[in-house]
């Protein structure tokens, strides 16, 4: 009985391909979960929408570049300081918004000059800002505006300024995967080598799929630092727009998230014959072993272990006195995809806890394969679950704590279980050595907070009437 | 025709590989092939006391993929050590057949032969 048809989805059964029950003695050679499809009529998918792939998850992490999108100001509101990806220059991705702010009369007659406007005012404001994305929205695709074309004829206008478009309106595709698509290939179609960088050492590599969430890039950088590796391009944490118009010129593609970027990775292997290797950063055992490979990759490994040995000797104590009070927590991960076979390992060897059940936003069949290799037997893995599956699966599992986001960890905690947020984390960053010691840290605190069970006693005397004070 | 007991060694093995390593599970079906050659090709080498070659970017990729998972076999499962060379070729030769198998040929991926990216 693999394959789930949950209760609460009885009357939409096409559900069941989506739901999977891992048991012994299986692998993804009989089951795998349908995914990257379109959500099933009746389902309340939580997935954003394919422009929200493209700007949320990687343009507006850049940290010197305007993002102008071309549509009404609800879809940049919505895409804007909803994720926590900080930079080193003041944060000014995320201290500004813009937005053409299309009305009903644009609509009618053509948005076109006022994009125009839009861009010169945005160039005009900020004089020192010269590099800018411009993305097309549902309402202005639809239109038919040629954004690329008024990109061209600003940038003939204004020679000190580049632009690159993003053509990915919301229904483009299934889910934000498809912006994350889009946002890649047009890219490396675009704008990679147009721009050489300066190279300062002899080891070289480009970083991607990893978006500076509360500082991971950052404290990963300090890793490649001491490794005296030159990262060319962040892509896109803490990241230039130049810098990745240089990607071309390392000599080593890492790849952190491979379901928003790996798309990117594989053009720079087949186009310019630079190698992927895919790693995870999340956890001691896996970073410890992303060094050893990127070192052993430029010969450098004494450096590696030497690194590794300072940071265990940091924080491996600090990770064990968590791991002693973690141990056999029941965990579920409900987030985007990739998290899902990042950490049910990463928190099984290091932390000792189980994980009981996860689901997948816009994850691809390929993420699920990895999830279903990694993951335990007795465990759900689930593709664009709503929120009645969700409740029912913790019926069934009861776990300790859900990483998910606020909006499902809002959710959660009417029933008493405690949440931490799994997109922008509660006190991170998560990655790395130290980074891992916060995930702990944040799980600990979630799982033995005592205002959990004070929430969960009602102390109000036993003639009162609930609806009647609802009511009142 | 392999025998029972190094089937089950690369049994051991595969368990390992579904768990631990990314680089079986890459987008497409020739990314796959090429990693799994390369990289039990370059693992096959090390365990028969060879240096695999590191000329070229991806020959280099796949020496540090394999170095990790080799000093890994050897500490997870210690019969490795006293295997002789032709035993280990045909060991690892099974683990690739078998990875050929979950990640490409019975795979129900259905992206796996998308000629773009």
């Amino acid at each position: 009985m693999p394959m789930v048809l949950l209760e609460c989805d009885k009357d939409i059964p096409e559900r069941e391909k989506h739901i999977y029950l891992k048991v012994d003695g299986e692998d993804t050679r009989d089951f795998l979960p349908v995914s990257n499809a379109q959500t099933i009529p009746g389902t309340l998918s939580e997935r954003g929408c394919a422009f929200c792939g493209a700007k949320l998850v990687i343009g507006g992490v850049l940290k010197d570049t305007i993002q102008m999108i071309h549509g009404p100001i609800g879809c940049a509101y919505d895409t804007w300081h909803t994720k926590r990806y900080p930079t080193d220059n003041g944060h000014f991705n995320m201290k500004y918004v813009w937005s053409t702010d299309m009305k009903e009369s644009h609509i009618v007659f053509g948005g076109e000059k006022r994009l125009e406007k839009s861009i010169n005012e945005a160039f005009d404001e900020m004089p020192e800002i010269k590099r800018m994305f411009v993305y097309t929205t549902c309402p202005t695709a639809l239109i038919g505006d040629d954004i690329k074309a008024v990109a061209k004829k600003v940038m003939q206008e204004r020679p000190d300024v580049d632009i690159f478009t993003v053509e990915c309106p919301g229904f483009a595709g299934v889910s934000q995967s498809k912006g994350h698509h889009v946002l890649n290939i047009g890219w490396i179609n675009e704008k990679v080598g147009t721009l050489e960088p300066t190279i300062t050492s002899e080891f070289t590599m480009n970083f991607i799929g990893d978006f500076n969430i509360q500082g991971d890039t950052q404290l990963l950088n300090t890793y490649w630092e001491k490794l005296g590796i030159q990262v060319i391009a962040h892509f896109t944490g803490n990241g230039t727009y130049d810098d990745l118009r240089c990607m071309h010129r390392a000599q080593l593609n890492v790849v952190n998230c491979a379901r928003s970027s790996g798309y990117i990775a594989n053009e720079l292997k087949k186009q310019y014959g630079i190698p992927r290797l895919d790693i995870d950063s999340w956890g001691f055992s896996y970073m410890e072993e992303a060094i050893r490979k990127i070192t052993a990759f430029f010969g450098i490994e004494d450096r590696g272990e030497k690194l590794i040995a300072e940071e265990n000797a940091k924080w491996k104590g600090k990770l064990d006195w968590y791991k002693e009070r973690l141990k056999g927590t029941k965990m579920a991960i409900w987030t985007g995809g990739p998290r899902l076979w990042h950490w049910t390992k990463s928190v099984e060897d290091d932390l000792g806890v189980q994980v009981v059940a996860m689901s997948s936003k816009f994850g691809h069949q390929e993420d699920f394969e990895k999830v279903i290799a990694r993951g335990a037997s007795g465990t759900y893995y689930i593709d664009d679950g709503n929120e009645l599956e969700f409740f029912e699966i913790i019926d069934r599992v009861r776990p300790d704590v859900i990483f998910t986001g606020p909006r499902v960890g809002e959710l959660v905690k009417k029933l008493h279980i405690p949440y931490v947020n799994g997109h922008g984390y509660h006190n991170g960053p998560y990655m790395g050595f130290e980074g891992f010691v916060n995930l702990a840290r944040d799980m600990y605190n979630a799982v033995h907070n005592p205002l959990l069970k004070l929430a969960a006693t009602d102390i109000r005397a036993n003639d009162v009437v609930a609806y009647r004070e609802a009511a009142e | 025709m392999i025998s029972p007991a190094h089937n089950a060694k690369a049994d051991q093995l595969f368990a390992y590989v579904q768990e631990r390593c990314l680089w079986q599970f890459f987008s497409r079906t020739w990314d796959r092939q090429e990693n799994i050659e390369g990289i039990v090709d370059a693992a096959s080498a090390l365990l028969t006391g060879k240096q695999p070659p590191r000329h070229t970017p991806m020959e280099k990729l796949f020496y540090s993929d394999a170095v990790i998972m080799v000093a890994d076999f050897r500490k997870r499962f210690p019969w490795i050590e006293s295997e002789n060379p032709s035993h280990i070729h045909e060991i690892l030769g099974v683990l690739k057949e078998k990875l050929v198998d979950i990640a490409i040929t019975n795979s129900k991926n259905h992206e796996l032969s998308h000629s773009l990216y």
